[in-house]
């Protein structure tokens, strides 16, 4: 039989990291790094847990290393309409690995620039 | 002072898509075949533990529906969740339970039922299965692509191959033919791997563990009780060693190994005292097939980045110099995430109490030991046995 469906809708708090997404809206990737300890926390987090304090905010640059990656077929629910798309790990040259979607062709190892699509971050390749 | 503790014992349902039964029902085959093992009924458990992770199916708080359908009223006080490595934190409860003097007798059960919702909505619980805000809600990642990540890694760092990780499916699937309470008992290739279609590339659908429904149960006592009830096949826990890592994979700094597979053995064998030479038999976490050569890296079975040589050369094959995943593993005989840990306990058991009819390694020293990683590598437990 069919069960009863369960309809979640979930809305999350974007308090303390305005920084980020209104960034990301500009092209730019923002971290926060920690000026006692000099942690550099990507995701980006308001507490610094090691030194119990508060971290300020950081601009990474905009080229970065393809770490990995994979190319996304089986699609889950909210994303099932897109085409597939390419998921990578990226090393920026502050050594902050953060996750994104490449553009291009990707290759282990190769460079990449990093912008953002407004809601993302994006690593281009230069290959062709 | 610890005491020690035994599986006295284990039960297993059929893994598979279990339209047949609710999960009050699924968990009852397990229980029941586990009770019967040892020779005890409910008066004789004190405590027990429900390990599921509960999100694909309608029960949601599914502990006491299952412990009143199994006349298990007032024994049931936690049900735990470690995503795939739950039945690994339900039996961690419960040997911890009898170690500390709490319970003589504890029973852990684990089950899921994984296919009361459709594929889709199934990728997107295993998405959340990492960090929700920073790596599905932003890129749409899947508990398969979370694998490939590691997968692709691993392929440009060491050279392993698409092929060698197809061996891993292809082993896989022959013990599987041979276990009637396996989910897929079809044979496969390396051909067949390397053809099936593409889920998050380099993982292939062959590449894959299905999503099964399934439980298992497993009974633990104390060593005055094991006298007591005159159980003369007790087997043993010599150690239980965890680790975790971060919710992000961007994260780990890494993606050839994971550090919680490798925390957690290392304390495992240092608690037992066993190193990897020592063990003959080895349940690995196969969700997806790089990770059983990961598992193989991790365990010290082999060198960092040599784990694909061990399948090439058929070192894990029964009576190998390790054999491992004899049952089919995660990869064929299923993968329901709440049973998967205990399902490798009771494996072990019937391995090493000579049970296990057409695939029964030959020991010589009967040591072997179960590994069960939850998320991808944010938990793991290693859990080293004996007879």
């Amino acid at each position: 039989m069919d069960g009863i469906p369960l309809e979640l809708r979930y809305s999350l708090p974007e308090k303390g990291y305005e920084r980020f997404w209104e960034g990301l809206k500009r092209g730019e990737i923002w971290a926060t790094k920690c000026d006692k300890c000099g942690v550099v926390y990507y995701p980006p987090q308001v507490d610094c847990t090691n030194c119990m304090t508060k971290t300020e905010w950081v601009k990474l640059g905009n080229k970065g290393k393809i770490m990995t990656y994979t190319v996304v077929k089986a699609k889950p629910q909210g994303y099932d309409k897109l085409e597939d798309y390419v998921i990578g790990i990226v090393k920026t040259e502050e050594g902050v690995d953060l996750m994104c979607w490449i553009k291009g062709r990707p290759k282990v190892n190769d460079t990449v620039t990093l912008t953002t699509d407004g809601m993302r971050v994006i690593g281009e390749t230069n290959a062709l | 002072m610890m005491k020690r503790v035994g599986i006295i014992g284990v039960g297993a349902s059929k893994f598979g898509r279990r339209d047949d039964v609710s999960v009050r029902e699924l968990a009852w085959e397990s229980i029941k075949e586990a009770m019967e093992d040892a020779g005890v009924t409910q008066r004789d458990v004190q405590l027990v533990v429900a390990g599921s992770t509960a999100y694909r199916g309608v029960e949601l708080y599914p502990a006491p529906p299952v412990s009143e359908y199994s006349s298990l009223l007032g024994k049931t006080p936690i049900r735990v969740e470690a995503a795939c490595a739950t039945g690994s934190a339900a039996s961690f409860s419960a040997v911890n339970a009898v170690a500390s003097g709490v319970a003589d007798v504890a029973l852990a059960v684990g089950f899921d039922k994984m296919t009361e919702v459709d594929t889709a909505t199934s990728l997107a619980i295993g998405g959340r299965g990492g960090n929700y805000q920073w790596e599905f809600h932003m890129y749409g990642t899947t508990f398969p692509s979370y694998y490939a990540l590691y997968a692709t890694r691993h392929m440009a760092v060491y050279g392993t191959t698409e092929e060698d990780m197809a061996l891993a499916s292809v082993k896989a699937h022959k013990y599987a033919s041979l276990n009637e309470k396996a989910h897929l008992r079809n044979r496969v290739t390396v051909e067949d791997v390397l053809k099936s279609r593409v889920i998050s590339w380099p993982i292939k659908l062959l590449d894959s563990s299905p999503i099964s429904d399934g439980s298992s149960a497993v009974i633990f006592a104390s060593e005055e009780k094991i006298r007591e009830l005159k159980i003369d096949t007790p087997v043993w826990i010599e150690a239980i060693g965890y680790g975790s890592d971060t919710s992000s994979i961007a994260r780990r700094g890494e993606w050839t190994s994971l550090r919680a597979s490798r925390d957690a053995a290392a304390m495992a064998y240092s608690r037992s005292g066993r190193s990897p030479t020592e063990i003959e038999y080895a349940t690995v976490h196969d969700c997806f097939t790089i990770a059983e050569i990961m598992a193989y890296e991790d365990l010290g079975f082999a060198e960092r980045g040599k784990g694909a040589s061990l399948l090439r050369e058929g070192q894990t094959e029964k009576d190998g110099r390790v054999a491992v995943n004899l049952f089919g593993g995660l990869k064929a005989k299923g993968h329901p995430l709440g049973a998967t840990g205990l399902a490798m306990l009771y494996e072990v058991t019937k391995q090493l109490r000579e049970e296990a009819g057409p695939v029964q390694h030959q020991f010589k020293n009967y040591v072997a030991l179960t590994h069960n990683v939850g998320g991808t590598g944010h938990y793991a437990y290693v859990t080293v046995l004996s007879r």
